[in-house]
């Protein structure tokens, strides 16, 4: 008789399903007109502002990398980057739990972290292109070089990971994922950042700021850390938060 | 093949499982009950989806909840009706036995599609399909590994009498295979063609568990209802009272006999119409059935 | 021989209900009120509470917090002088809140009104003395009230908390007008957060992407035109567009004060706050004239 599925093909299997789960034409196009604004800013803000013909080009030059550097991270970090991965990420276990088939993915003789690993990927999987080729787009229509560039590229696949982690965790254990990780990202991660560099090791946001922060040398209040800490952290965060998930699943009731 | 053993299931103050004991071997098994008693509730223990409060749940002699490889011996059609949409039967299939690390899933996925009669090549995703498709579906993915233990949550419902029927036949053939199946459902006429094996549940207790013929001989408390159709009613039934041979007798169109002696009114309806000339059209059981046996169980609570 | 006059039959089955009818009113009114029930979780598991109460107390905590300041360390004339030049203006304390309005807004709408869609309600309230307008209405009135509850009733405790601390308005003339300006400015506010939110719940039939419809149709709004004025220094008028600000701007015009924006016109924030009252109402009549048909 079969005996139990190898893990690696088990997080293919989880992949492949879920994936074509998650690919629905109202969510791709709702998100891909956000990530169009995103980008359309980018061409806005790096023609619009003329320069102050009284100060030298550098200042000019530091003006600009500044506003280009607070329009990435302002748009893309605060509001983007973090609701891509929610929607899809929230709905990569939690749908399947609400509407019941979650139960054809847990009764097989396959063990519980695959099926979360899976989840993730294809969580993932959809959302990076939503993210990282607008938040690119913009950091390039700024035209203030490419370490800004290189920074939003970097600092949305780190978002993307951490967030889709935590995310996929929250819709194992609530109901209403999308709600509470709103809650998350306006209340939690929009207070905090009031409080400066002080709450920047709190919130995700702090991390991905503190990429764009790192390349670029533009000071952002809430992006004050170094980049290894940056990229290595939410790293760490993303492992945890999966490994939550496959204990709470293990744990779990299925309807 | 399957045990359970003193299992209760509370969800905070409701008690939906009540100390239920039971064993299950090959063949089928019905498990009644009305809506509400319980049932879901205990094949969802019986799977490993749910984990009982008190008590023991053994499938294979292993527990489901924890025992990876057992997973793959158990094949579950859920009652709910959900289904990953946007796949086709033969895809959906297909995965389920990848899942279970079939060698072959293509091929296996065909052969139960092809059991359970559904069009092995329809491109149509199974979002789109109907109740009756998506019961198949279901019933399909749960074959697909060729399960020991089949565990099928009112797979009947929704189907057109002809569906039914075949799916019905379905089950006689996997019983008689020697797999263990146990079936729910709270429609008792579709029950009582799917053999005589029954676990009778009401308001999350096991009232009864076994062949249901005897189960009836078992309720000697209650008297046996009989017809009996005969060319003069009243006669034939004041000689039955007179003879102690019934504790009651409605008189209609035919004859109704209450009596708790069913052997001894056996052995003499026959001489006591012949004594009185008249003529014995018929004798037949009325409650020897499952519904009455159904209803003397639940409805004495 | 039976008795005759001194039996009754007492129930004959089905009867029709003979009684006084409450009206249109009163079923605007019983559906307002089961709506705000449904939304805050009344009568429903306690988990049903815990979102909106949480967000609640997130919006009440700066009101408490400067009143806290304010009761422990007025005592003293000089520190009530320096006190009084630090908490925010009656006009300023919502905005304190901001985070809190816009996720609550964004529970509120959809609880509110996706239900109804979804579950196949609609039609059925069509089917009593409601029409769409009359429905719509107790909607509103629901939605406003709740909305209320974040913007207008932590004003109304921030100034009752510095009232006692000896902070509040001089005379009583004063604080009658404080209040009075607090209780029209807050309504007129959660109007247009009301009718903003509803709009952008109305498109879609899930709750949680009316929620996130809500968020991004406020927060994101808001973050666009912040990047445009500031970052590609476009004129302070397209600030106008902003509906998260825009509300709480005209409440501090209420006041006589200004709020964020020095250099925007009165009479065009109290135009755009009607502006984005109407287009709302707009699509919400879009939305609705056909649906529960």
């Amino acid at each position: 008789m079969n005996g139990s599925v190898p893990s690696s093909r088990a997080v293919a299997i989880t992949y492949r399903v879920l994936l074509r789960q998650l690919v629905s034409r109202g969510r791709i196009i709702a998100l891909s007109l956000i990530g169009a604004v995103v980008a359309l800013l980018g061409w806005v803000v790096g023609r619009a502002r003329d320069d102050d013909v009284f100060l030298p080009t550098e200042f000019n030059d530091q003006i600009r990398l500044d506003d280009a550097v607070a329009t990435v991270t302002n748009i893309g970090f605060t509001i983007l980057v973090p609701i891509v991965s929610l929607v899809f990420a929230a709905a990569a276990l939690g749908d399947t739990r609400e509407d019941g088939t979650l139960v054809y993915l847990w009764l097989r003789p396959m063990k519980r972290w695959p099926i979360v690993v899976g989840a993730w990927l294809a969580a993932v999987t959809v959302s990076l292109p939503l993210v990282v080729i607008p938040m690119s787009v913009s950091a390039y229509l700024h035209d203030v070089g490419s370490e800004l560039v290189i920074g939003a590229a970097l600092g949305s696949v780190i978002g993307v990971v951490a967030y889709s982690a935590m995310f996929v965790l929250l819709g194992l254990f609530v109901k209403n994922g999308i709600v509470w990780g709103l809650a998350y990202i306006i209340i939690w991660e929009g207070v905090v950042a009031a409080f400066g560099s002080a709450a920047a090791k709190v919130a995700m946001r702090g991390y991905t700021s503190s990429i764009v922060s790192e390349r670029t040398g533009v000071e952002i209040d809430i992006g004050t850390l170094a980049q290894s800490t940056a990229i290595v952290v939410p790293i760490v965060v993303a492992i945890f938060a999966l490994w939550f998930a496959s204990v709470r699943l293990q744990n779990l009731e299925v309807a | 093949m399957v045990s359970v053993t003193n299992v209760t299931k509370a969800f905070g103050d409701v008690v939906a499982v009540s100390d239920v004991s039971f064993t299950v071997g090959p063949g089928i098994t019905a498990l009644l009950g009305p809506n509400g008693a319980g049932k879901s509730t205990l094949f969802r223990m019986l799977c490993g989806l749910a984990a009982p409060t008190r008590g023991e749940v053994r499938v294979l002699g292993r527990d489901a909840r924890t025992d990876v490889a057992v997973r793959g011996q158990i094949g579950l059609a859920p009652q709910q009706d959900a289904l990953f949409d946007r796949l086709s039967a033969l895809q959906f299939v297909s995965i389920a036995a990848e899942m279970h690390g079939v060698a072959d899933p293509d091929t296996e996925a065909r052969r139960v599609l092809d059991f359970v009669q559904l069009p092995v090549d329809d491109p149509k995703p199974v979002g789109s399909f109907s109740k009756g498709m998506r019961q198949r579906v279901k019933l399909a993915t749960a074959l697909v590994n060729d399960p020991a233990v089949l565990i099928l949550d009112e797979p009947l419902t929704g189907l057109d009498p002809v569906q039914r029927r075949r799916m019905i036949e379905l089950f006689n053939e996997l019983g008689e295979a020697g797999k263990c199946l146990l079936v729910s459902s709270h429609v008792l006429d579709e029950v009582a063609r799917l053999g005589s094996k029954v676990l009778v549940i009401a308001q999350g207790r096991l009232a009864a568990a076994g062949d249901y013929h005897d189960l009836r001989d078992l309720m000697d408390d209650r008297p046996h209802r009989i017809r009996v159709r005969v060319d003069d009613s009243r006669r034939f039934a004041a000689a039955l009272i007179e003879r102690g041979l019934v504790d009651g007798v409605s008189i209609g169109a035919d004859l109704e006999i209450d009596t708790t002696d069913v052997d001894g009114f056996g052995r003499s309806v026959a001489p006591v119409a012949q004594a009185l000339g008249v003529r014995l059209r018929e004798v037949a059981p009325l409650d020897d059935d499952l519904e009455s046996v159904f209803r003397y169980l639940v409805e004495r609570r | 021989m039976t008795a005759e006059g001194s039996a009754r039959i007492l129930d004959r089955g089905y009867r029709k209900f003979e009684g006084r009818r409450s009206g249109v009113s009163g079923a605007v009114r019983s559906t307002a009120w089961h709506s705000t029930r449904s939304v805050l979780g009344l009568g429903r598991k306690a988990r049903h509470k815990v979102a909106p109460v949480l967000v609640i107390v997130v919006a009440f905590f700066p009101a408490i917090v400067f009143i806290g300041f304010a009761a422990f360390l007025g005592g003293d004339e000089f520190v009530r002088d320096f006190l009084e030049g630090t908490i925010p203006a009656y006009s300023e304390l919502p905005r304190q809140s901001l985070a809190a309005i816009v996720l609550f807004t964004g529970l509120v709408a959809p609880e509110a009104l996706v239900r109804d869609r979804r579950d196949g309600m609609l039609s059925l309230y069509l089917s009593t003395p409601l029409t769409r307008i009359t429905y719509m209405l107790a909607k509103v009135v629901s939605i406003v009230g709740l909305i209320a509850i974040v913007v207008l009733v932590p004003s109304i405790i921030y100034l009752l908390g510095l009232t006692f601390a000896s902070l509040g308005p001089d005379g009583f003339g004063d604080w009658v007008t404080v209040l009075v300006r607090v209780l029209i400015s807050g309504t007129l506010a959660s109007l247009v957060y009301a009718l903003v939110s509803m709009a952008a719940a109305s498109i879609t039939d899930r709750r949680a992407f009316a929620s996130l419809s809500v968020v991004l149709a406020m927060l994101g709004t808001l973050t666009v035109i912040q990047v445009l004025v500031e970052g590609a220094d476009l004129s302070i008028n397209w600030r106008l567009l902003d509906p998260v600000n825009m509300p709480l701007e005209m409440l501090a015009r209420m006041f006589g004060d200004v709020g964020q924006y020095r250099d925007l016109a009165t009479e065009r924030v109290y135009a755009a706050n009607a502006a984005w009252a109407a287009a709302s109402a707009g699509l919400l009549w879009f939305r609705y004239r056909k649906a529960g048909a």
